[in-house]
């Protein structure tokens, strides 16, 4: 029986309904085209911001470091940790980091915030943007040495200039206040005033030994990976490499969870508004079938007549479904194509609506709004848009299939 | 070993509600129609004559009694055997012709070989030699639509035929088309019921269609008035 030409006959009986309900379709690929794009763009731009300003994707720190942050809480073999974690599969790089509060002082003036001590010959500026946002000077060079880089707001609070003394006080591993003395190698500028006002970086060698943690101590190892997603993969597995002794393994999930937890809000919201287009979409699909079903009915009861089976009618209606979701999908592609490469390549800066410098919780948000979709949000947006049509067109084929021949016939 | 006649039917009831009124479409009929016959069902409206099509065609059921075609107690059958049995063994045509719009000449009349899953080639020569003796060769790639009602009813008698069926319900098949065309319509079956042996079974108020019976059962209130077998 040549099905599929005689349901796409039927679908050219009314063109135009065809086609409308084809452009809703196409319509709804457009949809989730967009909020799934903008959401794996900038979801992904969040995570990797946010591992980029000291977080990583994974992180191995000490027990209960993450709940409540101390600097009398250290990886003996932080240096240790960081190589076995580097040479993991999958690992793009891993750095041995302190990271902790301080107050910084200049002539009269001080100010507290948060210092992050660095290793310049490892750290790259892939993986730090505060080495991207040097505006002055540059990172000092040695780990072991007493140069500092300030944020622009801190060195603006503190009249501090380039080779100027900074005199940092923190509390070392045993809880007593020490301090040390710098001089300004660079100033850095994110645009985040209360990121620039309140952190500074210094060398690594130099606060292991300003803290006393020894030659290996570390309060964590940040670990950046590729692909975002894969972090708690990561982490279960760094877990099991790493074993059980004096650290723990989290991922940024854990790490920034407040974030975790935004991002988890403003997903789930997104999935009901495209779930709710969706279902507006399939009544539109629906209601497209079942009124071809409704004024099909006695063509449908001639053909059970003529000995067609009522799987067949249904597996024929089925099919006008499936072709105008296969339609829908295709004029979806059409329309959908010249929107997602601008918004892949250039997007929309709303960076004159918000500003460059905004952020959310102290991570910098990117004011380009921009599209990219994951193989796997493709595949559900074809998938869920395909799944819809069909599940519109089942119960008009089921009626279909249930049209008594005689009934139809009577009429004749 | 004795032939089962094509169609019988013992006893056969069919009563139904239209509102609050009982009707009693078919009452206590006995009918026998053997194979080869040119047989014609008339009688005034409500008579009951549809209704025997539609229950010996295995679009109804009998309210009590029993259906038989070619010994085939319809009512032992499921809906998937009565479906089989509708395609390989009875031929329909209608009054509105009922062709698919949007299949061809060709491929309506194709419609149940197609079902049955004759292969492609065979279906191609069974069609086209039906379409040349109905006399629509060269229309075959024609629409419903594009075809005058005489020629609708020639694909819808083809696409009856061409399954070889046992019985052939014609449902007032020459109501639509005008005098000639009715005539022409009745000479092609007369002549593949005398060469083919295909049995009919008319349902009609048309004179001419009688005229050309070889027996005329003449109903009323679904009760048989006169059963008159010509030579």
């Amino acid at each position: 029986m040549p099905f599929f030409s005689m349901a796409w006959r039927n679908l050219l009986r009314s063109k135009r309904r065809t086609l409308i309900t084809a452009t809703s379709v196409a319509f709804g690929v457009f949809l989730a085209v967009t909020f799934t794009g903008s959401g794996d763009y900038s979801y992904t731009d969040l995570i990797n911001t946010s591992a980029i300003m000291g977080f990583g994707h994974v992180a191995v720190e000490p027990p209960g470091y993450n709940d409540t942050p101390s600097l009398a809480k250290w990886l003996t073999h932080g240096a240790d940790i960081r190589q076995r974690v580097a040479a993991v599969e999958g690992v793009s790089a891993a750095y041995s980091r302190i990271t902790g509060q301080g107050l910084f002082a200049s002539g009269a003036k001080s100010v507290g915030g948060v210092f992050f001590a660095i290793d310049p010959e490892l750290e790259s500026p892939a993986h730090n943007l505060f080495l991207r946002k040097i505006k002055q000077g540059e990172l000092f060079a040695d780990s072991n040495g007493n140069g500092i880089v300030v944020g622009a707001k801190m060195a603006e609070k503190l009249n501090l200039r380039l080779g100027k003394k900074v005199i940092y006080t923190v509390t070392d591993k045993d809880g007593e206040m020490v301090s040390g003395v710098s001089r300004v190698a660079g100033i850095y500028k994110t645009g985040d005033d209360m990121v620039d006002g309140a952190l500074a970086i210094l060398p690594l060698g130099r606060m292991r030994r300003v803290l006393g943690y020894g030659e290996q101590g570390a309060t964590m190892v940040n670990v950046f990976i590729e692909d975002q997603r894969r972090a708690t993969a990561m982490r279960h597995k760094l877990a099991k490499i790493l074993g059980g002794g004096e650290h723990q393994v989290l991922s940024w999930k854990q790490t920034q969870a407040d974030m975790a937890g935004l991002i988890a809000i403003d997903r789930a919201s997104n999935y009901i508004m495209q779930v709710l287009v969706g279902l507006l979409i399939a009544a539109g699909i629906f209601n497209t079938i079942f009124m071809s079903v409704l004024e099909r009915g006695r063509e449908f009861g001639m053909m059970m007549a003529l000995g067609m089976r009522s799987g067949q009618v249904v597996r024929l209606v089925m099919l006008e479904s499936v072709l105008i979701g296969v339609l829908g999908l295709l004029l979806g592609l059409i329309i959908t194509a010249p929107w997602y490469i601008y918004m892949y390549n250039t997007g929309i800066d709303f960076s004159g609506l918000i500003g460059d410098d905004y952020s959310a919780g102290g991570v910098l948000i990117d004011p380009v709004m921009k599209l990219r979709l994951f193989k796997e949000s493709v595949i559900a947006i074809l998938g869920g848009v395909f799944g819809l049509t069909l599940a519109a067109g089942i119960y008009p084929a089921w009626r279909a299939g249930r049209v008594p021949p005689v009934e139809s016939i009577k009429v004749l | 070993m004795v032939e089962a006649p094509t169609v019988q039917l013992r006893q056969v009831s069919k009563h139904y509600t239209q509102g609050q009124v009982a009707v009693k479409a078919v009452d206590a009929l006995d009918l026998t129609i053997a194979k080869g016959e040119f047989t014609v069902l008339c009688g005034p409206s409500g008579s009951g004559k549809t209704t025997i099509l539609n229950l010996i065609g295995a679009l109804d059921v009998p309210t009590s009694g029993t259906v038989l075609l070619e010994g085939r107690d319809l009512g032992s059958l499921g809906r998937a055997e009565l479906s089989r049995l509708r395609r390989d063994r009875i031929g329909f045509v209608f009054q509105a012709y009922n062709l698919v719009p949007v299949l061809t000449a060709y491929e309506n009349a194709e419609f149940v070989l197609a079902l049955q899953n004759v292969p492609k080639e065979e279906r191609h020569q069974r069609v086209m030699a039906l379409l040349a003796e109905v006399g629509l060769a060269g229309l075959e790639n024609r629409r419903p639509d594009e075809l005058s009602g005489g020629q609708q009813q020639r694909v819808a008698i083809a696409r009856a035929i061409v399954p070889n069926p046992a019985v052939i319900l014609a449902d007032e098949p020459t109501a639509n088309v005008d005098s000639a065309t009715a005539d022409t319509l009745l000479g092609l079956m007369e002549r593949l019921n005398h060469e083919k042996g295909i049995t009919f079974l008319f349902s009609t108020h048309d004179q001419r269609v009688m005229d050309r019976a070889h027996r005329i059962i003449r109903l009323q209130d679904g009760r048989l008035l006169d059963d008159e077998v010509r030579e």
